[in-house]
């Protein structure tokens, strides 16, 4: 994975001094990263890092105590995720990834709410408006699960799949509101060697569509092969970032990982 | 989500895709409840309904037909708040507000019929306006606790605001909508028509985008959240709009039993709606249609039997929610899966 | 009005409801605590406890301090059978167990009504004496019925924090996984828990006869008052109870004596709702996720 250039004005996401307290600790401290577009970025760190608070500060599912975000420019701190979604900025969750009740389809198109939903009044009556949007809705989600491969099992029950083809509708879900940039929380938790290469490869499909990704995960295999560049984080803020395979063989970053007195003892 | 075996994978990718393409659909709905929706079905019983007076029923029947649309009003508004993932255990709080609201803009404001239930729209919808963003924020337990209490200061005000309510004495001589609905045969009908609009209203909103997105957010405000929905605004809304519907319910009851009694508008009515939600189905319109015929025709059978009424109902609910947590209406389903499938 | 005799006379009273209060509310929270569950129905044994009382101490003329806590273990003892046939199946399934209790609830009072009709009857008190201290003079029943809320509870501390089962009941209460991976039998624990809960309501109950009035329907009052003390103490935290029903004792007696019975139900039900939406889980109990 060839690292993208990053020219000030590509940056399609820049977080600056992003704190969060809960009550007297600190989740996230401080925390400065960037985006480029059509870039993937990983956050990798032992637990308690930080990561999933920071991903929820970004996705705006709880708020920050102080710093900015900023999308394409824009200041978007503290904004609800509904708000957020309508600028791009959409996110998978790790523990419920799907409407496990409803079809692949249902899900597909629960999704895509922004370009399906025509407001309180126009929907209660079925405007003509209402209508176009549906029939678009339902071009663009056919093409979504056509796409990935999931157009066969659009009629069963998403609950009813193996686990890993509801990470890749987790996916799916959020594609549907054609976002600009996608947050994914542990994609691959919990899933095989084969499962994992199939999400990776979901997964420059999606930037190859031009959409900007964040990884959020554990597995250093699967974030070393999909990865341009690793940010590791440690006890709320940033330690490092570079390419994967620099970050991984760093000192300070197996030590975060292992304790001291391994870093000399480990060579990647 | 358990992981899967590779064989278990197999067997299921052979059924996603086996050579002849036919892939079970996911039957969420059970056949008896797609029965029981049916436009045809509906149609049907609505023309009965229409008709029931021409088969020469005496003034009683009707008084139960009239009383039982009005608690079908009560409870389907409630169904409404209930979708969204909440459950309220004040409900007839906001009945009573449209009720006294009702009756005062007749009585002191010489306010005509249709001008008065409008108000018993408003009265407790903007109530709702003022206490939904707050109460709404609250998960599932709490959420039950607040309505509750405040069903019962609602009460409190009831029976205590002498001067405008009455007190614990209520209103009496709560006119009829007008001399022509004084009498049994057209108020059934007036009953009947508001029943059958607002069912019509609420069945279209559930059928429509709104519906999907009150689903989404009954099975995952996290996901639906992301996806754009805006949670908080759109229960506010349908909070907003079910009290409004509940004091329309109220407003009809108080003009036809012609006396506002503040007691029937406590905890036991909210329950008796919880109950109907409940038991006749909480995830379909069809649940508290169905939950309400049972509400009322149960007594008939156990006429004279008032404490056993309730004793009967006490078990029911017991078997309901530790058995069939989505009620009636969803018992085809369960059965199809082979028995008890446990509650959730 | 606000001298200092009436005001001690106030807390006094205070206190002796506090008790009363307090005794309802463990066993609400004790349930909520270990088995998670919305008690709807605890109301209803305390108007059991009542029932009880008046008939082995009433009826039977017991010696007092024989009959009331015979009362409750025998209610509590008979409720063991609702536990196997009602309770499990709610046991850790909060909102079902909310519905489901309030459909027992309903089912326990109208058979009481089945049983003993709907009018209202009274519990005679265990001493008609009075004590005075200066110019205070108190009812010795309050004091009684003081004093035996405290052993029950001074006896609940002891077995929670020095048996085996009692501390098994508090590991139980903190996480049951962790408890039952321990080794701790669940299903005993709960009957346990279930057991000592009825006891006290039972108990209070039939204290709560005598202070006021027996009926079927008088359970729904001491519903309440166990609701709002466990909402202001916090959901499972059993100091809190402690501090809940001594905040709503007082605060009854103070709003009651000086303000009229509405006035102390919108100023408790209103300080309550406060809470539920700002700090739901109370003054000492753990923000939960």
């Amino acid at each position: 994975m060839s690292a993208s250039a990053n020219p000030p004005s590509a940056r399609l996401l820049e977080v600056a001094g992003l704190t969060r307290h809960f009550g007297g600790l600190k989740a996230v401290s401080d925390l400065n990263f960037h985006v480029a577009e059509r870039e993937i970025l990983g956050i990798i760190g032992p637990n308690g890092a930080g990561k999933t608070t920071a991903i929820n500060l970004v996705s705006g599912v709880i708020r920050p105590s102080g710093g900015q975000v900023r999308l394409a420019g824009e200041d978007i701190t503290g904004l609800p995720p509904h708000v957020l979604a309508r600028k791009g900025l959409v996110r998978t969750f790790q523990s419920t990834t799907v409407y496990g009740d409803r079809t692949v389809h249902e899900n597909a198109v629960r999704g895509a709410f922004l370009g399906l939903y025509p407001g309180f009044v126009s929907a209660f009556i079925d405007t003509p408006r209402a209508r176009r949007m549906r029939a678009d809705t339902e071009r663009l989600v056919g093409e979504l699960l056509e796409w990935l491969n999931l157009s066969e099992v659009a009629h069963l029950k998403a609950g009813s799949l193996p686990y890993g083809y509801q990470k890749t509708l987790g996916m799916v879900i959020t594609l549907a509101a054609q976002p600009r940039i996608v947050m994914l929380d542990e994609p691959v938790a919990g899933l095989s060697a084969e499962e994992a290469d199939h999400v990776r490869d979901t997964i420059l499909k999606i930037r190859e569509r031009g959409i900007t990704v964040i990884v959020i995960d554990h597995n250093m295999r699967f974030m070393k092969g999909l990865c341009d560049r690793v940010m590791v984080m440690n006890q709320g803020h940033e330690l490092t970032t570079g390419l994967p395979l620099e970050v991984l063989a760093n000192p300070q970053v197996i030590e975060a990982y292992l304790g001291r007195g391994h870093a000399a003892a480990h060579r990647i | 989500m358990s992981k899967l075996s590779t064989l278990q994978r197999g067997q299921l990718a052979a059924q996603a895709a086996p050579p002849g393409g036919a892939a079970r659909p996911a039957a969420v709905a059970g056949t008896a409840r797609r029965w029981l929706t049916h436009p045809a079905v509906a149609a049907v019983v609505a023309l009965a309904l229409v008709l029931l007076p021409f088969t020469g029923q005496d003034k009683f029947v009707l008084s139960v037909a009239v009383t039982t649309f009005i608690t079908a009003i009560a409870a389907a508004s409630l169904h409404l708040i209930v979708r969204t993932g909440h459950v309220s255990l004040g409900h007839a709080a906001f009945m009573g507000i449209g009720a006294y609201v009702s009756a005062l803009a007749t009585m002191r404001l010489n306010l005509p019929f249709p001008l008065a239930v409008c108000l018993a729209f408003l009265a407790p919808a903007a109530l709702a306006l003022l206490v939904g963003p707050v109460v709404l924020r609250l998960t599932g337990k709490y959420f039950v606790l607040v309505t509750f209490l405040f069903g019962e200061i609602v009460r409190t005000v009831f029976v205590n605001w002498t001067e405008v309510t009455g007190g614990s004495n209520g209103i009496f001589g709560v006119p009829a909508p007008s001399p022509y609905f004084a009498e049994p045969v057209p108020f059934y009908y007036l009953a009947l028509g508001f029943m059958l609009v607002i069912l019509a209203l609420i069945a279209r909103l559930f059928n429509s985008e709104i519906g999907r997105a009150i689903e989404a957010i009954r099975e995952s405000e996290p996901l639906a959240r992301c996806s754009g929905v805006p949670v908080l605004r759109l229960k506010v809304t349908i909070f907003v709009l079910a009290c409004g519907l509940a004091g329309i319910a109220g407003a009809l009851q108080g003009h036809f039993v012609r006396y506002i009694d503040p007691t029937s508008f406590a905890t036991d009515q909210s329950l008796t709606l919880v109950v109907i939600n409940v038991v006749g189905g909480m995830f379909t319109l069809v649940g508290p249609i169905l939950g309400t015929l049972f509400m009322v025709l149960l007594p008939e059978f156990l006429r004279g039997y008032v404490e056993l009424q309730h004793v009967f109902f006490g078990v029911v609910l017991i078997l309901v929610m530790a058995f069939f947590s989505g009620g009636i209406a969803d018992m085809g389903q369960l059965l199809r899966r082979g028995g008890a499938k446990g509650a959730k | 009005m606000f001298n200092s005799a009436v005001l001690t006379q106030v807390a006094v009273d205070g206190i002796g409801l506090s008790a009363i209060y307090i005794l309802i509310a463990l066993g609400f929270t004790l349930l909520f605590g270990i088995m998670r569950v919305v008690n709807f129905a605890h109301g209803a044994f305390a108007m059991l406890g009542g029932y009880a009382l008046f008939y082995l101490y009433g009826d039977w003329g017991l010696p007092y301090l024989v009959a009331a806590p015979l009362a409750a273990l025998v209610v509590a003892a008979a409720a063991l059978v609702l536990e196997r046939f009602v309770y499990r199946f709610f046991y850790q399934k909060m909102f079902q167990s909310m519905i489901g209790l309030l459909g027992l609830d309903m089912a326990i009072m109208y058979l009481a009504v089945i049983a003993w009709n709907a009018e209202e009857r009274s519990v005679p008190p265990g001493t008609e004496a009075l004590v005075e201290v200066g110019d205070l003079v108190f009812p010795a029943q309050k004091l009684i019925i003081a004093a035996i809320a405290a052993v029950a509870l001074l006896a609940f501390y002891l077995f929670t924090h020095y048996t085996r089962y009692g501390r098994a009941m508090r590991a139980a209460a903190q996480d049951v996984e962790i408890a039952q991976a321990q080794g701790v039998n669940s299903s005993a624990i709960y009957q346990l828990a279930f057991f000592i809960a009825v006891f006290m309501a039972a108990l209070a109950g039939g204290f709560y006869a005598q202070t006021y009035a027996l009926s079927p329907f008088v359970g729904e009052p001491q519903l309440m008052i166990a609701f709002v003390v466990v909402i202001l103490g916090g959901m499972g935290s059993i100091p809190g109870v402690a501090l809940g029903g001594l905040l709503l004792g007082l605060a009854n007696s103070f709003l009651g004596t000086f303000y009229g019975s509405a006035a102390s139900t919108f100023v408790t039900f209103g300080a309550v709702i406060l809470l539920l939406i700002f700090r739901p889980w109370g003054l000492l109990g753990a923000k939960e996720a």
